[in-house]
């Protein structure tokens, strides 16, 4: 551990000072990967779009004149070294959204508390027990002026401002907002490389080691039974439904896999949101033409 | 309702009617809560599927129809804005849409959902005016430079900008909001 961080100091040093010497561009010292790390770092994988294999999805939703979909690779999980089966084009409102970082934090935290109550309550000087009498008269015993045995300054009394009672941290962020964040959080993951887009969940043994390997090798409503029996075990591997898609999910899981029917609901779910009227009334209640 | 009978025959015939008349109770509320329910679960699925169900004789002498639910489905409103009709040049009430191919710029401002140009006027404290023209993408600093020898043009004056790199808006001081839809107008976004 000591030899590889010692390593990594020298090395720097040294290709910093390589750099202002020989005047190239280098990459900054926090990007830049030492040679003897623990675990593949993984390959950016070439682009899709000077490739001649068909293009298999089309966007549903129409696409604004200036922009054109983004592209990234069809897979399937039906073996360990299978050759992407083609491209899919995803809808650039929804996968090319300028990444707002400010959102994704603002999301990210709503996320994590809205849902929080703290259960934390102690007892005032009112609600401890007894204190309720003078304990000796007000002058002449020589001793200081207490009121009741209970109060703050006391040992065993109750505290003056302490947590009362359970406190509810629940706010809401405007559905746009919450909406926009998903965009962005998928944006991201598409961006970093980390998005896979799978033809179906379709896995050939229902063996965790499998996926593992799977993960390793690629660094990539109702469910086929192999894939639930071979993530059930795992704690790296998890899977949800397209409704179920989050933004804390998707910033503590390293990539994403999404079938195309998932994409499919995912883009009509959230194009929705670009070109919906104001809610008349919620929109739990019946529309006539809600996604 | 209590009544208490003399007779232990007249105690059993009394619960049989008051259990008969229960059973109606729960049978006809049953009927009314299926009629009204099998149609409200197909609109919420959003598929407008109506089960054309016969009209079947009941034994109480009513018919069970959902055929005339169609006089409710058609005022439950639509969620989302529909796209304006096709109009060659400007529509009667000034609207002008958007040219169908983008301008050749490099930078582009979309429409806002309900189909209009994004430019806003602002007034803070009664007397600060500012113009906000928001939902840019591309260069927004050539846009910058464009606005304000367009507006120099119009003034002879530069105005003070505020450009939003982050979030894609302009704010602009001073009223311009019409002068600046129409210049948008022409360029065609």
């Amino acid at each position: 551990m000591f030899r590889a961080t010692l390593a990594i100091c020298g090395r720097t040093v040294v290709k910093r000072f390589i750099s202002s010497v020989s005047g190239e561009s280098a990459l900054p010292s926090n990007l830049r990967l030492p040679s003897n790390l623990i675990g593949v770092a993984p390959q950016k994988r070439a682009s899709p779009s000077g490739s001649d294999l068909p293009v298999l999805r089309r966007c549903e939703a129409d696409i604004p004149a200036h922009l054109a979909p983004a592209q990234t690779w069809l897979e399937t999980l039906g073996s360990h070294d299978s050759e992407p089966l083609g491209v899919v084009d995803l809808h650039p409102d929804v996968f090319s959204v300028p990444v707002r970082l400010d959102i994704l934090h603002a999301v990210e935290v709503w996320q994590r508390n809205f849902k929080r109550i703290s259960h934390a309550k102690v007892k005032s000087r009112a609600e401890v027990s007894g204190g309720g009498r003078k304990p000796w008269k007000q002058k002449g015993s020589g001793r200081a002026r207490h009121g009741s045995i209970r109060s703050p300054l006391w040992r065993g009394g109750g505290v003056a401002h302490g947590p009362r009672g359970p406190t509810s941290y629940y706010y809401m962020l405007p559905m746009k907002v919450r909406v926009q964040g998903l965009k962005i959080a998928l944006t991201a993951k598409l961006a970093q490389d980390y998005l896979h887009i799978v033809d179906s969940l379709e896995i050939p043994t229902p063996d965790p080691h499998y996926l593992l390997d799977l993960v390793k090798h690629r660094q990539s409503d109702e469910f086929p039974q192999n894939i639930l029996k071979a993530t059930e075990e795992l704690k790296t591997v998890n899977i949800i439904p397209a409704i179920g898609l989050n933004v804390h999910s998707m910033l503590k899981h390293e990539s994403l896999v999404l079938t195309l029917e998932a994409v499919k609901f995912l883009e009509k779910k959230l194009i929705w949101h670009d070109v919906r009227y104001t809610p008349l009334y919620p929109f739990k209640l019946p529309y006539s033409d809600l996604p | 309702m209590f009544c208490c009978p003399s007779s232990l025959s007249e105690e059993r015939e009394m619960s049989a009617s008051v259990r008969s008349m229960s059973l109606t109770v729960c049978r006809a509320a049953r009927v009314a809560y299926r009629a009204f329910n099998p149609v409200t679960r197909s609109l919420t699925t959003g598929a407008c599927l109506r089960t054309e169900s016969n009209p079947a004789e009941g034994s109480r002498g009513f018919i069970e129809s959902t055929e005339e639910f169609r006089f409710v489905e058609r005022l439950v409103p639509p969620s989302r804005i529909p796209a304006p009709p096709k109009h060659e040049g400007p529509a009667p009430s000034g609207w002008i849409p958007q040219s169908a191919t983008p301008p050749s710029l490099p930078y582009m401002i979309r429409r806002s959902r309900m189909h209009n140009v994004p430019v806003y006027s602002d007034i803070k404290h009664g007397n600060q005016h500012s113009t906000l023209l928001r939902k840019i993408e591309g260069d927004i600093w050539t846009l910058n430079k464009d606005v304000k020898e367009f507006l120099l043009g119009l003034t002879g004056k530069e105005p003070p900008t505020q450009v939003n790199e982050v979030t894609g808006t302009i704010r602009i001081k001073g009223q311009f909001d019409k002068e600046l839809k129409d210049w948008l107008l022409k360029k065609g976004f």
